[in-house]
């Protein structure tokens, strides 16, 4: 497990991560969010030993980063590169032998690698032959190679076409599956919501935001849920609001009020429910109104929730 | 500071074969000496042609005689033709002859002159047995003034003692040192016969073995900083800096590199010693083990110096251009020694030398010129106290590049100025 306790980094007397504390299971998917200057390279330049935080500290598999624990751990950063007047198998290689192999054995797993990526015939190529799509899936190798137990992947979406978004999609998964831990920094809001189980998201230094995914999309959603149905009440119990919105209608509920209540109490008043979905708001809108409220703009600017997990559906119109 | 073996020799042998394999490195290897051997060729050419040249253009002296004190002075001047040194002594001797001609006034003598009929003219004043003094003309001048006055100083003297003196002490003090032989002490302490080519080599060897030195501590800190440059610009570091510590990277990198550097000064010793040994062994030149010894302690301590500090200003510069505008004060440093190399070999035991030789960024180079010195008899506490404060230097180094390294290759856009860098080593 990866744990964050009370992380500090101070630049100039100003911190530019301040008190930051969460934690990554293995296993787990986890986005580190944030808008440009957040202080998220920072963090995680402390997470991989790079940097020394000034207070707190950071712990991986129970133990403080840092000596051996760097074999454990793999980092892609934002901006990277890779040594260009060399063989594309010796360059990955390289960082094999620094992960603790042989030279044979990271040869090996180099090649195992580039067939996983579709690159086994630019093997041999130098790494200034490549185009820039597959220099990128090239460093996504390096940071695969020693089957490291915490990958933090900086953009790894980058650049990438649909088909290698695909695969790196994949090898995510396989990775979570292989019981690594995954942490993802990315501004791409929609491979957060689809592959990430827990969020973290910081604003000048600052945690705003942590929790499930989904747990926070329906939070910012405000514990509404969308009813497709021929007629709807003016009221009903545990409902605060209901109003209209592009063929449905948007319930939103008390605190303490679940959707189960809501069916039953539409179910009682003889409404034929077409559709009942929980609302929740797209995370783009959640990173936007999360980050103009910290600089103190307007609130409330941010969309509509969306509906986007159904999780009842009622008998089809004409149905039983 | 914790290091793993593994992942430093990982690193090293990366970089050491990275680099002997690139185009520039094999080109400098071969290519310096070829550069050298042709540069001295030509030299040593050119200067011996010059001499040449103008002994065999002078055919013919106008002498106005002021004075009238050369009126048996003998009617042609025969100059023998100094083999120089390399060339076999035991040649057949040479001379070459040119007719004295004698003219009334100054201005005969410069009409004369001007119209080609003699090649110099000597105006000898009428204060001259008082004075000394002498006035010689041209119409060309060769590069080297000396070709001038050797042939005609002696025949000066053949004509003011002539018929004062018998013929053979006229010989005799005409040229009163030829045969002189110096002995000087050597250092096992033994008088051995100085002759011109050990007098050369007396100025080449230590030369030969400063510049040697010197290239080589500045090639290696070249790579160095080149090679941080260009890792930083193209954002290769980050990633590896996960799985490395700085200080693995910033010794495998020393490593690595300094292996480069000594394998290139390794190929021009042996590639010279095939040239040279010939020469060395004619003017009886034997390099002592303990220079040798002495040399390569000098390089490695002057390398861990010279090249921290190049992997620190690597680190915190943006491109390799940068890098190198901020690196030449250093390596300017480096051969400073090479300056004063007259001041050093003159006098090995002086303030200056000494000094210099102790002082960390120029004693490598200071102090192996000190050694090669002919006359050096260098105490071995102040060879000790010079390698102690180099290596404490060294070490010294080695710290504020690591930790000018840890926050410097996370740096990008403005170089820090040295408050900030001074700033970094206390705090990181």
């Amino acid at each position: 497990m990866l744990e964050i306790r009370e992380c500090t980094k101070r630049y100039d007397g100003r911190a530019v991560v301040n008190r930051v504390s969460f934690e990554v299971q293995p296993g787990e998917i986890f986005a580190l969010l944030g808008p440009n200057g957040a202080g998220k390279t920072t963090l995680i330049r402390m997470i991989t030993n790079i940097l020394r935080p000034d207070e707190g500290e950071v712990r991986f598999l129970g133990r403080p980063v840092g000596g051996e624990l760097r074999q454990e751990i793999a980092y892609l950063p934002e901006e990277r590169g890779l040594y260009r007047r060399v063989r594309t198998v010796e360059a990955l290689a390289y960082y094999g032998e620094l992960k603790g192999m042989g030279r044979q054995q990271a040869r090996e797993r180099a090649m195992e690698l580039l067939t996983r990526v579709g690159l086994a015939e630019w093997a041999m190529k130098q790494v200034q032959a490549l185009s820039k799509g597959m220099q990128q899936k090239v460093q996504l190798c390096t940071a695969l190679i020693g089957d490291p137990k915490l990958m933090i992947l900086d953009e790894p979406f980058s650049g990438l076409d649909p088909i290698n978004v695909q695969l790196l999609e994949d090898i995510l998964r396989e990775r979570r599956a292989a019981g690594a831990t995954v942490l993802l920094s990315t501004h791409q809001m929609n491979k957060v919501e689809q592959q990430c189980d827990r969020a973290l998201m910081i604003n000048r230094g600052r945690m705003v935001l942590y929790g499930e995914v989904r747990q926070l999309r329906r939070q910012y959603a405000g514990n509404t849920i969308a009813v497709r149905a021929q007629r709807m009440p003016d009221r009903l119990p545990g409902v605060t609001a209901i109003e209209p919105l592009n063929g449905e209608t948007m319930l939103t509920l008390e605190p303490h009020t679940a959707p189960r209540d809501v069916v039953q109490a539409l179910l009682e008043r003889g409404v034929e429910i077409e559709s009942l979905a929980v609302a929740s708001m797209p995370l783009e809108d959640i990173f936007v109104k999360v980050v103009r409220e910290g600089l103190g703009l307007d609130r409330g600017q941010s969309g509509p929730p969306t509906v986007d997990e159904p999780v009842a559906v009622a008998a089809p119109r004409g149905g039983r | 500071m914790t290091l793993s073996f593994p992942r430093l020799l990982a690193i090293a042998r990366r970089e050491y074969l990275t680099t002997i394999r690139r185009k520039a490195f094999v080109l400098t290897v071969f290519g310096m000496p070829a550069l050298w051997t042709v540069l001295f060729t030509m030299m040593i050419k050119l200067e011996a042609g010059e001499s040449a040249r103008a002994l065999r253009n002078f055919h013919t002296l106008g002498v106005v005689d002021s004075a009238g004190v050369l009126a048996q002075a003998p009617p042609e001047i025969a100059t023998p033709i100094d083999p120089g040194p390399g060339q076999h002594a035991a040649a057949p001797s040479q001379s070459l002859h040119a007719e004295v001609r004698f003219f009334p006034t100054v201005p005969d003598g410069d009409r004369a002159l001007r119209a080609g009929q003699v090649d110099q003219l000597l105006i000898v004043p009428p204060d001259f047995m008082a004075t000394g003094r002498l006035r010689q003309y041209a119409l060309k001048s060769s590069l080297f003034s000396s070709s001038h006055d050797s042939p005609v100083a002696p025949w000066l003297v053949r004509g003011l003692l002539a018929g004062r003196v018998d013929s053979e002490r006229i010989e005799r003090a005409a040229r009163p040192a030829e045969g002189l032989s110096l002995y000087r002490l050597n250092r096992q302490g033994e008088f051995e016969l100085k002759d011109k080519a050990g007098e050369l080599m007396d100025f080449f060897l230590p030369l030969a073995l400063g510049m040697l030195l010197s290239i080589a501590i500045v090639v290696g800190g070249q790579y160095l900083l080149q090679g941080i440059a260009e890792e930083k610009e193209s954002r290769i570091l980050e990633s590896m800096l996960c799985t490395v510590s700085p200080e693995e990277l910033l010794v495998g990198k020393l490593v690595g590199l300094g292996g480069s550097g000594l394998t290139m000064v390794g190929a021009w010793v042996v590639m010279g010693s095939f040239v040279a040994a010939p020469v060395a062994m004619m003017a009886r030149i034997h390099v002592p083990p303990l220079m040798i010894a002495t040399g390569v302690a000098y390089f490695l301590l002057g390398y861990l110096f010279y090249g921290s500090l190049m992997t620190g200003i690597g680190a915190v510069s943006n491109n390799a251009r940068e890098a190198q505008q901020l690196a030449f004060v250093f390596t300017f440093m480096n051969f400073v020694p090479i300056y004063m190399i007259s001041a050093i070999i003159g006098h090995p035991d002086g303030a200056l030398a000494v000094g210099v030789s102790m002082f960390p960024p120029t004693a490598p180079i200071s102090m192996l010129l000190r050694l090669a010195a002919p006359s050096s008899a260098v105490p071995w506490w102040q060879i000790a106290l010079s390698m102690t404060l180099l290596a404490g230097a060294g070490w010294l180094a080695i710290l504020g590049a690591a930790k000018l390294f840890r926050i410097g290759l996370l740096m990008y856009g403005k170089t820090p100025t040295l408050p900030e860098m001074l700033r970094w080593v206390r705090e990181a």
